[in-house]
């Protein structure tokens, strides 16, 4: 039979399936916003309590109404069946509400059909008001492992007229409908609620509650409970009280499990695509809609996952253009089919899938066209390899902290982080991260990432990891002489310290490394001038990039930030403000306030300068974020802050006001949104990567990010000087007038500088230098591939202006919109060139060599850069209806 | 300013036309038969005619009741000399929604701090729909409240009520003025209204487009705008004010952003916004930071960051799913929810979204309330209503349907003799100098003058809102919230 007659047959003979479901208009009643969503794939199966932290870090995207998590690949002795049960078996999972209904449910949905080979109820906590919070009970679990019986899937396959379709893709679909009749039967979203199918996969589950998600890993006792990928969702419903869990993520097609955050705002028209192909949600949900559709590309149609994926997250305009001819013939077919079932609006995806054709698990994070949601993705390699997927970038840092806490090979740092761009012809918005079976072995996968076209992302190979459990610890070594540091601290020379201990990494073990930094901390406790050349060492050598040889460079970063981390905390608390300890302390001037002690909050006395904030306990938000802390700080006259242990704490610097010129924060730790987001005169220095909202409104001051900055960066911006050593995400800099001038190492995702009001730059006005450049694993900076593969650029702008590193001329006028691009002058090369200073100070990205040397050579800055500029001469139309220009 | 019996509202004080003839429905005329006699003058009570030197001139042809006057000049003349006829100017003012009447009467009440006497319809307006179309109704029975002074009822509203640690606020009259800003009006229009709002105890908005020094004085009762340009917004601006509002979105254009057009960014304006003088500035029309209720709350907790005590409020418009807004704002942690209908709007928005967009406010303000209620969190938020609010009637009207209170922005221009001509967009040649850049044309107007014009204004209202409540038997505004039964539509009676 043709492929396509077997696909027209599947759906033509859903048709009994969904006949007698009442004629109701049927519209999302359950719409929710955005919420936060996690997901890691590990190469060997972790305990269920490493979602549990990173859960926890995203409360403040759920509100409690609805947590989920779905857990794939497991051990088959943890669940107590053959390997080749878990491995061929259907997992049917029932939720069951009413426990009435249950006999019933079995005699006509399970006992006829199934052939059931172990069946259990889920053990749970006995009170789910243990749990401080929990206020629905959940749900009661039954679970079945389930094979159709040969005679019904006989009959199935003839009533159904599927000869031509493979038995156990037949099967499937046996298992879909019939969870589809259940669900049908039993679950009403408009009335009564009894029991429903959570999950009826292969080798994974789904459990969701009224709650948050963690809990449904307290509730189920999942702590122990080992799998190969974890997915979590954190809720954020805002229509109704009372809650069911069939509402929350995930949600099943068949063998995968979906977690959506975002909202799409054609419901209706997706919901209409599917009816046309009998399919109907039943949960009401935009995510139920999701998974549908991906089960519908993936399983009936068959299409290869990047098709899947251009179905729902189309390229569009310039994206299109620059794919190869043949690319695009497929993609236009596929647009053409499915447009109308692509979701419209802020969406993203983590899916969790067995592709059980290929005996492979798989992790998939998938962007929408606009990048209207935040995400990051991160990989750690070494002994044990670990894909991430997240909403926040401490998602990804806590789960990481979470499971090195209880394996040593796994760092607390990721070899990369990056964000997608979602429909983009350079990776498709989405990656994948595969774990395949090695030798045979189920339990120790081989992971790897490639984006949606199927390009790998690599790591270095040959560079070893830091073991913590390797007989070394922080204090038993002091005694070993290492090498001799005392010139650096005596001349106080910082620079020629980081020199020194960044070229020892050749040579140097990961122990003797390790004593030098001991060495280093040492010194760091006597005295204020030898903490400043300490902490500025130790600064440089997390902030700059250089090679690490045959160490990996997220170990070299896990010891650096141990070794801060204890030198921080190792200071007085504010609880003696008498200057006796001062002398005791060898005069040094920091101070160490933490959540425990936050109370005791005062002025600076004589002789202290730097207030060290230990953000570790702090909530992200609120009244008790330190943010607020800061401003009480500052009100009582400290203008120094170091913070450090951030889990994603938001709003540093806000708050302080205009005239802070004299203040100075340094970002140690995963910094949350809205950094520096008003400010107005004061510095922050940001020792890693910033995430979203970062800079909006500011008028003033100084911003230095050492890594990548999240979307929206400085946002309705006045003014300020920014230094970023990396990319930005979409739409940076939208929005910003008056005078801002920031330099840009990378490139952004897209709409950088829309409806830019920034003045003419050479009279006081602001601009943005885009250097289109990156660091390779030696540290050496390198041009990216395109200076901006973005769509949009300095689209509506009325002033400013971009200067763009692009020698090869990949800019061109098809991405601008009421810009134009000219050739350098000499006075915009002078303009910019202090800035180009600062930036190679800060970042050691050279002017000479660097940003000038164009395939080696040294070239003319007008041959290098290009300058963007709104178009003169004409106003842009006001109305856009113009149709043609007299 | 929170303790009723300190409060004092400020005196109506009689704040005549800039103009030398305001327009006014009738005309009177006086043929050169007049002898002089000085009838007219003694009989007609309001002013119409006047006699100077031995001359008697019609100076006040707008105070003239027409036809509907009781005792009518024109007939009492001995020598027939007086004449009324329909103005026909009138005739030519207004539109179906501020009909020439409602200006009339609203430049009646910004002149006197009085309702209109009789002659001209101050009530409802003729748009054929929203509060043209409802009525309040007074359930025949005589009210027991009408011994009570008019101070005893309360018509004040407390805006926050969330049990948090902000602002406690309470403004004295349900009523504060919406987002103008710097460069769609003028600074004097801009000054005048906060003048207002403080000697009425209320607030005023400063709008996206900056906040002017000149509005310093009134920090205390302004509210500033985040809206999508982020516009002026600086720290220090967010930490002055006691409110600060998001605008998602106007009622009057929802989904459209903004557009201030090029030849309104003055080099003032642009100075305000840091922009760049001539061009176009656009606001776009989500928030880029924004679009989610996580992230809205992200944004909120921000506000909070920078201005704890800060009371914030949500201004969304008015889609199918704005309870679930409502809500969402709730959770979020906003204090108000303000929601802007279709109705209003200046001339700046255009007609194709005014008419096409979003749901009827009159249907969006039940659907809030009751939602709130349901979710048991209807006393906790603040529920402003705007957007083609004119009338003291239509105030009456929208509470009865489940707002707090309600924000107006075109009312406040008409009192200052805005005449709907509508040509706010196209520039800054505001015939009237009101919504305008051009420093020649806001010398049409002085402070002073616009602040009392407001003033008189509010004070009819304040009066009119009593005589209602007084008549509905209710001593307290909030005993209006949500009491649909004291209204009825013509179209489902």
């Amino acid at each position: 039979m043709e492929r396509k007659e077997v696909i027209s047959r599947i759906i033509e003979s859903r048709k009994p399936l969904v006949q007698d479901l009442p004629g109701r208009i049927n519209y999302e009643i359950e719409a929710e916003g955005g919420c936060g969503v996690t997901g890691f794939a590990c190469s060997v199966p972790v305990r269920g309590k490493h979602i549990f932290e990173p859960s926890k870090q995203m409360h403040n995207r759920g509100n409690g109404r609805g947590g989920g998590i779905a857990a794939m690949g497991f051990d088959h002795n943890a669940l107590g069946v053959t390997k080749e049960v878990l491995e061929e078996d259907y997992i049917l999972q029932i939720a069951v509400l009413e426990e009435g209904v249950m006999s019933d449910l079995e005699n006509r949905f399970i006992k006829p059909c199934f052939r059931v080979d172990f069946s259990e109820r889920l053990s749970h906590i006995d009170d789910y008001r243990d749990i401080p919070g929990m206020i629905v009970r959940p749900p009661e679990i039954r679970r079945y492992f389930v094979r159709v019986k040969s005679n019904v899937l006989d009959a199935f396959v003839n009533e159904t007229g599927l000869k031509g379709l493979d038995r156990r893709k037949a099967e499937d679909e046996f298992v879909y409908r019939n969870s589809f009749n259940i669900n049908k039967t039993f679950y009403d979203a408009f009335g009564k609620q009894h029991a429903f199918v959570v999950s009826h996969g292969r080798n994974f589950i789904i459990l969701k509650i009224v709650g948050y998600a963690e809990e449904v890993v307290q509730y189920y006792k999942l702590e122990d409970f080992r799998a190969h990928v974890w997915i979590a969702h954190q809720r954020y419903p805002t229509k109704g009280r009372v809650w069911h869990p069939g509402g929350a993520h995930p949600f099943v097609g068949l063998n995968e499990a979906l977690v959506h955050n975002g909202d799409f705002a054609n419901y209706r028209s997706v919901a209409e695509y599917l009816r046309q192909r009998n399919i109907y949600p039943l949960f009401l949900t935009d995510t139920e809609v999701s998974a549908l559709l991906f089960d519908l590309y993936s399983r009936t149609y068959d299409y290869p996952l990047e098709y899947v994926i251009e179905a729902l997250a189309p390229t569009m305009e310039r994206d299109f253009d620059q794919l190869p001819i043949e690319k695009q013939k497929i993609y236009r077919a596929i647009q053409a089919t499915h447009i109308h079932g692509s979701p419209d609006g802020p969406w993203f995806f983590i899916i969790a899938r067995n592709d059980t054709e290929n005996k492979r698990l798989q992790l998939i994070g998938i962007t929408d066209t606009s990048m209207l949601r935040p995400q990051v993705f991160a990989l750690h390699d070494g002994e044990v390899q670990i894909g991430l997927v997240c909403s926040e970038k401490q998602a990804i840092d806590a789960t990481l902290k979470s499971l090195a806490e209880e394996d040593p090979r796994v760092g607390t740092v990721a070899d990369r982080y990056w964000n997608a761009r979602g429909g983009s012809y350079t990776d498709g918005g989405a990656f994948v991260f595969n774990l395949e079976e090695s030798d045979g072995n189920y339990l120790e996968r081989k992971l790897t990432c490639a984006d949606k076209f199927g390009n790998e992302i690599t790591i270095p190979t040959n560079q070893s990891a830091y073991i913590t459990d390797k007989g070394y610890s922080l204090r038993d070594k002091e005694e070993k002489s290492g090498a001799d540091l005392s010139v650096f601290f005596h001349k106080k020379q910082p620079d020629l310290l980081y020199e020194y201990l960044k070229d020892r990494i050749k040579d140097f073990s990961y122990e003797d490394f390790f004593d030098s930094l001991m060495e280093v901390k040492t010194w760091a406790s006597r005295g204020n001038d030898c903490f400043e050349t300490a902490l500025d060492a130790l600064s440089r050598l997390i902030d700059r990039r250089y090679p690490t040889y045959n160490k990996k460079r997220r170990s070299i970063l896990q010891m650096i930030d141990r070794t801060l981390d204890s030198i921080f905390r190792s200071f007085p608390s504010l609880e003696t403000p008498d200057s006796s300890r001062n002398r005791e302390n060898n005069g040094v001037s920091c101070r160490l306030i933490d959540w425990d002690s936050r109370d005791l909050l005062r002025g600076p006395v004589e002789g202290e300068d730097t207030l060290i904030i230990d953000g570790s306990l702090f909530p992200p938000e609120g009244e008790d974020c330190e943010s607020r802390l800061i401003v009480d700080a500052y009100c009582m006259g400290w203008r120094r802050f170091i913070v450090f242990g951030l889990k994603g704490q938001r709003f540093h610097g806000c708050g302080i006001g205009p005239d802070s010129g004299d203040v100075r924060i340094d970002i140690y730790g995963s910094s949350g949104d809205y950094l520096g987001s008003g400010i107005d005169g004061l510095s922050i220095y940001v020792h890693g990567n910033a995430q979203d909202q970062v800079g909006q409104i500011m008028k003033s001051g100084k911003m230095v990010i050492y890594g990548d900055t999240g979307q929206t960066f400085m946002y309705g911006a006045k003014g300020g000087e920014v230094y970023v050593m990396g990319n930005a995400a979409g739409r940076p800099l939208i929005n910003a007038v008056g005078r801002p001038r920031v330099v840009i190492n990378g490139t952004c995702l897209d709409y950088l500088a829309e409806s830019f009001m920034a003045g003419d730059p050479h009279n006081g006005g602001g601009f943005v230098v885009l250097n289109g450049m990156e660091f390779n694993n030696d540290g050496t900076v390198i041009p990216q591939s395109v200076s901006y593969p973005g769509s949009n650029l300095f689209s509506l702008a009325s002033g400013g202006a971009i200067y763009v590193r692009d020698p090869h001329r990949t800019v061109d006028d098809q991405q601008l919109n009421g810009g134009e691009i000219v050739p350098l002058e000499r006075r915009d090369w002078e303009l910019i060139l202090p800035y180009l200073q600062e930036n190679e100070r800060l970042f050691g990205i050279s002017i000479e060599d660097d940003l000038l040397k164009v395939s080696g050579e040294r070239k003319d800055p007008i041959e290098v850069y290009r300058k963007v500029q709104p178009k003169r001469g004409e106003t842009i139309a006001e109305d856009g209806l113009e149709e043609w220009n007299a | 300013m929170s303790n009723p019996n300190v409060f004092q509202f400020p005196e109506a004080v009689r704040t005549r036309s800039r103009f030398r003839n305001p327009i006014g429905k009738f005309r009177v005329n006086r043929t050169g038969d007049c002898i002089a006699c000085g009838k007219c003058v003694e009989i007609c009570p309001y002013g119409v005619h006047v006699k100077r030197r031995g001359q008697v001139f019609v100076e006040n042809n707008y105070l003239c009741l027409g036809t509907g006057c009781p005792e009518p000049c024109y007939k009492a003349c001995p020598v027939q000399a007086l004449s009324v006829r329909r103005n026909p100017v009138f005739d030519t003012l207004g539109d179906f929604r501020w009909t020439n009447e409602l200006l009339a009467g609203t430049w009646y009440m910004a002149e006197f701090g009085e309702r209109p006497l009789a002659g001209l319809e101050y009530k409802v307006g003729n748009s054929g729909g929203g509060f043209d179309k409802l009525r309040l109704i007074f359930k025949g029975t005589r009210s027991c409240l009408e011994d009570i002074t008019d101070d005893d009822i309360d018509v004040s509203l407390e805006l926050n009520r969330r049990d948090d640690n902000a602002h406690r606020i309470r403004i004295e009259i349900p009523v504060y003025g919406g987002g103008m800003s710097y460069g769609s009006v003028s600074v004097t229009t801009m000054v005048s209204r906060a003048r207002a709002a403080a000697a009425l105890g209320t607030f005023s908005c400063t709008g996206e487009g900056g906040y002017p020094d000149e509005l310093k004085p009134y920090d205390d009762h302004m509210i500033t705008q985040v809206a999508t340009g982020l516009f002026g917004v600086k720290e220090e601006t967010i930490q002055r004010v006691k409110i600060v509002e998001f605008k998602y979105a106007q009622g009057a254009k929802p989904g459209l952003g903004g557009h201030l057009l090029g030849d309104k960014v003055t080099p003032g304006v642009a100075r305000m916004r840091e922009a760049v003088v001539g061009y176009p500035l656009f606001s776009p029309f989500p928030f880029h930071s924004v679009y989610s209720v996580e992230d809205h709350k992200k944004h909120v907790d921000w506000i909070k960051a920078i201005n704890p005590k800060a009371l914030v409020s949500v201004k969304v418009s008015t889609p199918t799913d704005v309870d679930m807004v409502a809500v969402g704002s709730y959770y979020a942690g906003a204090h108000i929810i303000h929601l802007d209908g279709s109705y209003g709007g200046t001339g700046a928005a255009p007609d194709i979204a005014k008419k096409n967009i979003a749901m009827p406010i009159e249907y969006a303000v039940p659907k809030v309330h009751r939602f709130l209620q349901e979710e048991g969190v209807r006393d906790k938020m603040t529920v402003i209503a705007s957007g083609g609010i004119r009338t003291p009637h239509d105030v009456a009207k929208i509470i009865a349907l489940g707002a707090d209170g309600v924000c107006i922005g075109t009312a406040d221009l008409v009192a200052l003799e805005c005449v709907r001509c509508q040509n706010c967009e196209s520039g800054r040649g505001c015939a009237r100098g009101i919504a305008t850049t051009d420093p020649e044309l806001s010398e049409l107007m002085n402070i002073e003058w616009g602040t009392q014009r407001i003033i008189n204004m509010y004070l009819a209202w304040l009066r009119e809102l009593i005589r209602i409540l007084k008549k509905l038997g209710m001593k307290s505004i909030k005993e209006l919230v949500g009491r649909t039964d004291c209204l009825i539509h013509l179209d489902y009676m």
